[in-house]
């Protein structure tokens, strides 16, 4: 086992069993009730089988999961396959997507350190080396340095380039990609303007694009499955019309309203995308979002073409040739449907995939506009449109910002003024807005499942999310008292409910979780039983 | 004469290396947005709100507040306020490494003016350019002070804090005594031998006009050469940070231009769509267009 003390980038390259141990004493302190760490589960760990067969020589956790080369030559081809992939990195016919933000963030980055402390998981983790967001970038640029510029290797030590490219370096480069959640909280506080949340970025497309290696549940699971059969949750269109049929009895059930899901409606002023994982795994947000929508009296629709019902577009977190294959789909049946305007539900990198991103990919006539659904719905809230009684609402509420739809699209406000308007005990997580923490599941995190990747997800990239809601929820921790934190992001809601099972926090703490749309139901004075429910104890 | 071609040859090698990077980077095709917020040009918004706040924010005209980007660039490049406020060690190096750098521009400005002047046939003992002169003077020796004192702080920290220390490569301290070599001998030029930075002017003077001034004092004479061949030697740096930020920030960070219907990042979309991608992985088509690989039937 090497030092686990100030790892320097060139380590990357040293062959070692592993380069830090994880131990949850080292861990960031949680608030009370976890203050003692009693309740800390402990942190699984890979089987000897594990270990022989996958690339785990980072930090003992898998979450590409990449098999051990056969041979040497094997590895050697990897390795070509990284420096290619590498070089086409840097050339505009095959990353004109990102070439000037990448080669700006590659050439200028002072080392100054001062992006550390701004890492979620860095800070969580015990502030173990090899999370630092420079570590991963400072070693991609050496490497760069020293194999693609001329003279790189002459003057590699004298430059600070003097890493060995092998494939210890690659495979573990391959994992140390998916231990950033892209939430470019460091790049928020580069004074230079590097972002490193760019070079991990950048790093998976290496790894996607030209090696065909990527997380199975963004890639094959993910985006593949998304564009084949419509849904990267598997969802086919036959499927997505029985689930509604039974969406609609649910709504009739709960509400007493008679609603119908209007499909594939042309001329719509409004197509509303939702992520598919609503449907499947919290159904009252889509039904939600239809009783509001048919309350408020808009036209809109949903779409059942393949693709059209399913927001996500997880190229956004690694390969930017499935991002636009996605977004283009999105944009083409919108044009088809001839609606006025996408609706984007609440999916934070959806929001930031197809309105800010996308907005240089869907060109000409199939640049239908995109609006977040934040401020559509602020407009029926905050101007009374609906019927509306805050006291509803009455019990401690909070609100958590997806990093996509704050920090880095701009819509802060719309969510915020709905609940400063129909929840009465409203209270801010500090920081929050675009200075917010990521719920640890951002960049795929929050669908990855491979071995021990999600206690590595609930316990360090979720931790400082945690600590941030059970300290906004410190004066009313009593688990007797309920509380419920607002997350209108179907990712953030998915990585949360994994850390509040894994520290038991509505046992403990009687703390529960929720869409946004599901508290301005519940307001509806209209709809005579609580819409919102909380877990059964 | 041959400091005076060293001198000659620094301009040229700097004015040559930066303009090269910047034509590289104003080269570069367009790329996908990558806006952070806060921006500060959004009006209105100083908690980091945009304009896809606003319901049918395509129907409206973008307000941009050229105030609000002067309001946050000021105190970021003066003071290096981010630095102040994520890294307040590093800030108490790095914030008189700065300020003294630019008091040193400042200085050499001020004597280029003084010598124009000189040329022009103002007289040195005039007000204004013994104005000029005594301003010189306090921007020369507060900065040569201030950055001597930046870089020794900042060598501190690369040397003994850990975390800097990591990441530290032999070419970092040598950019740093290397630049503290250059305020040094201005220090020690302006309190040793040239108190009114008179030689500076005269020699700047014979710059200007041609003509060889000879420089007696060995410190003046070694800051010459060591200034001389910083120019030289920043163009291929890091350092050039001073001017690639305007990138950094304005053509990245706060890059939030809309894609509208007729635009002209409408036609720039359009071109880039058209360059042929050469990716390897089994999921792409290499030697498509970007347009033929996003809309391809997938298998």
């Amino acid at each position: 086992m090497m030092k686990a003390e100030k790892i320097n980038p060139k380590d990357i390259s040293r062959p070692s069993e592993q380069m830090v141990e994880l131990d949850p004493a080292d861990f960031m302190k949680l608030p009370y009730p976890y203050d003692k760490g009693e309740d800390e589960p402990a942190f699984k760990r890979l089987t000897e089988d594990q270990k022989k067969k996958y690339e785990a020589s980072l930090d003992g956790v898998l979450a590409v999961s990449i098999p051990k080369p056969a041979t040497k030559e094997e590895e050697d081809e990897l390795v070509r396959k990284f420096l290619s992939g590498l070089e086409k990195l840097l050339t505009k016919e095959n990353n004109w997507t990102f070439l000037q933000p990448l080669t700006l963030s590659l050439e200028y980055c002072a080392k100054c350190q001062t992006c550390n402390d701004a890492c979620p998981i860095y800070v969580s983790s015990g502030k173990k080396d090899i999370y630092r967001p420079t570590y991963r970038s400072e070693a991609l640029r050496m490497i760069a340095n020293k194999y693609l510029k001329r003279g790189g290797k002459l003057f590699a030590k004298i430059a600070g380039n003097d890493i060995e490219l092998n494939w210890t370096t690659v495979a573990r480069l391959a994992e140390l990609a998916y231990r950033c959640t892209l939430c470019r909280r460091c790049a928020q506080t580069c004074p230079i303007g590097v972002d490193n949340g760019l070079i991990t970025h950048e790093l998976r497309k290496i790894f996607s694009q030209e090696m065909g290696i990527a997380a199975a549940e963004i890639h094959t699971l993910g985006s593949v499955q998304h564009l084949k059969k419509g849904s990267s949750t598997g969802l086919t269109p036959v499927a997505l019309k029985d689930t509604l049929e039974f969406l609609e009895d649910d709504i009739k059930e709960r509400t007493g309203l008679s609603i119908k899901f209007p499909l594939d409606k042309e001329g719509a002023d409004i197509l509303l995308i939702h992520n598919a994982g609503e449907y499947l795994s919290w159904p009252e947000n889509p039904m939600a979002f239809a009783i509001i929508f048919e309350a408020a009296g808009l036209n809109w629709t949903l779409s059942t073409d393949l693709v059209g019902y399913d927001a996500v577009n997880y190229g956004l977190w690694y390969d930017d040739v499935q991002f636009a294959r996605v977004a283009v789909k999105h944009a083409q049946i919108a044009k088809k449907l001839g609606v006025k305007k996408i609706v984007i539900g609440e999916c934070g990198h959806a929001h930031k995939a197809i309105s800010v991103i996308a907005d240089r990919i869907i060109n000409e006539e199939i640049n239908i506009p995109r609006e977040s659904s934040m401020t559509l719905l602020e407009d029926l809230v905050c101007n009374g449109k609906l019927n509306l009684d805050p006291k509803k609402n009455d019990f401690p509420v909070t609100l958590h910002d997806p990093c996509n739809m704050v920090r880095l699209m701009g819509v802060v406000e719309p969510q915020r003024n709905i609940i400063r308007k129909i929840c009465p005990q409203f209270r801010e997580m500090e920081p929050h807005g675009v200075r917010n923490y990521c719920c640890g599941g951002g960049s795929g995190f929050a669908i990855m499942s491979s071995m021990n990747f999600p206690n590595w997800r609930s316990s360090i990239s979720g931790r400082m999310k945690f600590k941030q809601i059970l300290e906004a929820f410190q004066d009313v921790i009593d688990p007797g008292i309920k509380k419920m934190v607002c997350a209108p992001c179907s990712n953030c809601k998915g990585a949360i409910r994994e850390i509040f099972n894994y520290y038991n926090a509505w046992e403990k703490c009687g703390i529960s979780y929720t869409g946004l749309v599901e508290f301005i139901v519940n307001a509806m004075v209209d709809i005579k039983e609580p819409y919102i429910e909380w877990p059964e104890i | 004469m041959l400091l005076q071609l060293l001198s000659y040859l620094a301009v040229a090698v700097f004015v040559l290396g930066i303009l090269t990077k910047v034509v590289k980077y104003l080269r570069m095709p367009i790329h996908v947005r990558w806006e952070l917020y806060p921006i500060p040009h959004e009006k209105g918004r100083e908690y980091g709100g945009s304009y896809f706040e606003e319901l049918n924010w395509w129907e409206k005209p973008i307000e941009k507040s050229f105030i609000g980007q002067i309001k946050f660039m000021v105190p970021e490049i003066l003071f290096v306020r981010g630095l102040y406020h994520d890294n307040r060690k590093l800030w108490w190096a790095s914030f008189p490494f700065h300020f003294g750098m630019y008091l040193v521009i400042g200085w050499l400005a001020l004597l280029l003016i003084g010598a124009i002047l000189n040329i022009a046939g103002l007289s040195p003992e005039s007000v204004p350019a013994t104005f000029l002169q005594s301003l010189a003077v306090i921007f020369g020796a507060v900065g040569f002070v201030l950055g001597t004192a930046g870089c020794i702080g900042l060598l501190i920290l690369r040397t003994f804090d850990g975390d800097l220390r990591a990441f530290a490569a032999p070419k970092d301290y040598f950019n740093l005594v290397f630049i503290l070599a250059i305020f040094l001998t201005g220090l020690l030029a302006w309190s040793s031998s040239d108190p009114s930075f008179v030689i500076f002017r005269d020699y700047l003077e014979g710059v200007i006009t041609f003509n060889p001034a000879t420089i007696e004092s060995p410190l003046a004479l070694a800051h010459i050469i060591l200034l001389s061949l910083f120019f030289m030697y920043l163009p291929f740096t890091h350092m050039t940070h001073f001017f690639a930020k305007y990138f950094m920030w304005d053509k990245v960070r706060w890059d939030d231009e809309r894609n509208l219907r007729g635009s002209a990042i409408e036609a720039k979309v359009k071109q880039v769509l058209n360059y042929r991608q050469n990716w390897s992985a089994p999921h792409i088509k290499a030697g498509k267009t970007w347009a033929e690989t996003a809309t391809e039937e997938v298998e």
